[in-house]
């Protein structure tokens, strides 16, 4: 590491440390912070809820990353197929009767299978053209998924009655069954393809291929296959993000852009292409809303803008985000 | 060239400019209606019932044999949800299509920016998706209001809280002028009756995590939580409340509870709320006429009762076709005059509206029991007894 990188992880450090005590003070200047048992067990509670739905950001903001890290295609139709996941789970669920975790087994595949199609007949021709031209073509196809949606579906909202239940940890902190049940279904995704791209050969092939198409291919790997099992595998990671949409939140064809956005943010901030930056990113973002929510006077007003301005601050100490390794 | 010439050019220029748009002469004798309904975009599913509404009376007319002998043609355009997006089709559909007729958009917003440009224009419309009253307080006068304003949404829900002896309320909402101005209803209900307002905040569009803020409403010592929300901002916040066994004695939501398949996609933990309806298809309770047929008309063609976006739209149109009839055509000024001054009875209700161009409609507040939902509020119109307070969440 070189030394200006290490002075930036400490300077980074410093902020955060401010970033985050800083709904603690407003709090206790504004006399919403108390120091009893219930108040504490209230924080835990909301500490414990951005946990829970930073893994859920951080599902739609992997497969994003995925595609960014390999081609550097931002891939703007990212909250639609999201969207589209939520909508197999959904017609599993409501049509077939399958439960909405059993669907996945279903739905990833399915994912996938579209994933290789988008691949082969769109961004095949766009991989190494200038950015832009992805970014277009990726957003046309969410154009496209958004009204095909509304043809099959109408924009009613839809959202499926999953573990509606609570779950008691300890006196007086609880969580929700269908946001742990999401938690622990992201933390199992997330680290499967993190093993995947870790330790097996496709996998290790995966990031080859992120660090130099032309040297990979040199070394006998065969890129377009790779792009192929990229985009399946984002594609299915998006999928299973829909899944948890389904059961936490409302959603129609419209939601999608939202889920991008999301997911964009968290990938600036995590540092793109990286996949474990994509994590600690949704999980960062989602702990400051909610502290920020519980502590700050009108605070929910301003989640966004403390989500956008961690994200600039952080960007500014660390060009390349969170994890971020120099460009250049 | 002398002045005089060139002033006569420039004269003829803005008469010809000025020209109301219905002069224009149509083939066939046709009439051609417009408007920019928000078919995609986050309205999509309220704007889809007044879609819905629009063609099945423009369907209607034109089997009876037209609008003053003339055909109806239809141009929908679709604003995407967007206000820019909305203002340049409404100068489009004007200036360049020349509609004879214009009709609302979809939601308070954007017809707060349309409103701008029809006032230009001169051309006049009832805005039957529009409930916030700032529309109306600027002097305006080519816009009519049919629908109960967004202040008297959650009339019923605090009538009910002190009813139970509710004395501290939180008021929430989502940060857009619409949930705006019913939670400012809220707040004035609620000081009117002696109710406290221990908390009141807003949340942006996209919030979809209200854990916090419900612990923060809890700890704040509130008994009632009204909630100017929609769908899935209504959703979420029952189901975080159910998660984290946050109880209140009532939670009143507007617009979410309202959709059809509110109660139903959200099941048992829908249950109790309290949600305002400008309008439902009740025609034994509300007993406006033309109900039924109306009812059973829209169910056939589209497999579903109206709700009220549908109901309101329609009415709206059974006044336009009121005023054009006693206008006697489609001069915007003739037209005005006579959406001023009618008085008249529809599926949706009464129609007579004041200086401002403001009806003055009552809404009703209804609660999900056992999936359905019964009108509690007012009790002119009341199905049944309300059951509050709401069991605490261990209890169901």
């Amino acid at each position: 590491m070189e030394r200006s990188d290490v002075r930036s992880l400490y300077r980074l450090g410093a902020f955060l440390a401010v970033a985050y005590s800083l709904p603690f003070g407003v709090g206790l200047w504004a006399g919403t912070v108390h120091a009893n048992a219930t108040w504490m067990a209230n924080l835990a509670s909301v500490v414990l809820g951005g946990i829970a739905q930073g893994g859920v950001y951080a599902m739609f903001a992997v497969g994003l990353t995925l595609i960014f890290g390999v081609m550097r295609i931002i891939n703007a139709a990212h909250g639609e197929m999201v969207v589209m996941g939520a909508y197999l789970t959904w017609t599993a669920f409501s049509v077939l009767g399958v439960d909405p975790l059993l669907a996945l087994a279903l739905t990833m595949p399915v994912a996938f299978l579209f994933g290789m199609a988008v691949q082969r007949l769109l961004l095949d021709a766009v991989v190494g053209q200038p950015e832009l031209t992805a970014l277009l073509v990726t957003f046309g196809l969410g154009l496209v998924m958004v009204y095909t949606a509304e043809l099959i579906f109408t924009t009613d909202f839809r959202t499926i009655p999953y573990a509606p239940g609570s779950v008691r940890l300890a006196r007086g902190i609880a969580i929700g069954q269908s946001r742990l049940i999401s938690f622990a279904m992201a933390v199992v995704i997330t680290a499967a393809v993190y093993g995947f791209l870790r330790f097996s050969r496709l996998g290790k092939a995966v990031r080859a291929t992120a660090l130099n198409p032309e040297v990979a291919m040199v070394c006998g790997i065969d890129v377009r296959r790779i792009y192929l099992v990229t985009t399946g595998l984002a594609a299915a990671l998006a999928a299973a993000g829909g899944a948890l949409v389904s059961i936490q939140f409302g959603f129609n064809p419209e939601t999608g852009i939202v889920y991008t956005l999301q997911a964009f943010a968290i990938i600036i901030l995590g540092g793109r292409g990286h996949y474990v930056g994509a994590l600690l990113g949704g999980l960062m973002l989602a702990v400051l809303e909610n502290l920020v929510s519980l502590m700050v006077p009108n605070g929910t007003a301003m989640v966004e803008l403390a989500a956008y301005g961690l994200m600039i601050a952080v960007l500014l100490i660390r060009p390349g985000g969170l994890m971020g390794v120099k460009e250049g | 060239m002398t002045i005089r010439t060139l002033a006569a050019a420039v004269a003829a220029l803005l008469v010809a400019g000025a020209a109301p748009a219905w002069a224009q002469h149509r083939p066939n004798n046709e009439v051609l209606i417009g408007g920019a309904i928000s078919q995609t975009g986050q309205y999509a599913e309220p704007a889809g019932r007044q879609v819905n509404s629009i063609k099945m009376w423009v369907d209607e007319v034109n089997a009876r044999g037209g609008l003053l002998g003339h055909k109806i043609v239809l141009r929908l355009l679709d604003d995407k949800s967007d206000t820019q997006t909305a203002i340049k089709l409404y100068e489009k559909l004007i200036t360049e299509d020349k509609v004879d007729l214009i009709l609302g958009p979809y939601s308070s917003g954007i017809t707060e920016a349309v409103a701008n440009v029809t006032e230009r224009y001169k051309m006049p419309f009832v805005a039957y998706g529009a409930s916030a009253s700032p529309i109306w307080e600027k002097g305006r006068r080519y816009i009519f209001n049919i629908v109960a304003v967004a202040e008297t949404f959650q009339k019923g829900g605090v009538y009910l809280a002190k009813q139970i002896g509710v004395t501290k309320i939180a008021v929430i909402g989502q940060d857009s002028l619409f949930p705006r101005q019913s939670g400012k209803g809220a707040k004035e209900w609620a000081k009117k009756l002696g109710l406290e307002v221990v908390l009141e905040e807003n949340y942006p569009v996209k919030q979809t995590d209200f854990t916090a803020l419900l612990q923060k409403i809890k700890a704040a010592g509130a008994e009632a939580l009204f909630s100017n929300s929609y769908f899935a901002d209504a959703a979420a916040q029952l189901r975080q409340m159910r998660e984290q066994n946050i109880n209140f004695k009532l939670y009143s939501g507007t617009v979410g509870p309202a959709l059809p398949n509110f109660p139903e996609q959200l099941g048992a933990t829908a249950e109790y709320v309290l949600g305002f309806s400008l309008w439902e298809p009740l025609p034994k309770v509300l007993k406006h006429p033309g109900m039924e047929e109306f009812i059973a008309a829209y169910e056939k063609r589209y497999g579903e009762k109206p709700n009220y976006h549908a109901g309101s739209t329609y009415g709206a149109l059974q006044v336009t076709e009121a005023a054009v009839k006693k206008a006697g055509g489609f001069d915007p000024e003739k037209l005005r005059d006579a959406l001023a001054t009618l008085d008249i009875e529809t599926v949706y209700g009464h129609y007579k509206v004041d200086a401002k161009g403001m009806n003055s409609a009552e809404g009703l507040t209804f609660q999900i029991l056992k999936g359905k939902r019964h009108v509690v509020w007012p009790d002119k119109w009341a199905e049944t007894k309300p059951e509050l307070p709401m069991p605490e969440w261990s209890k169901r």
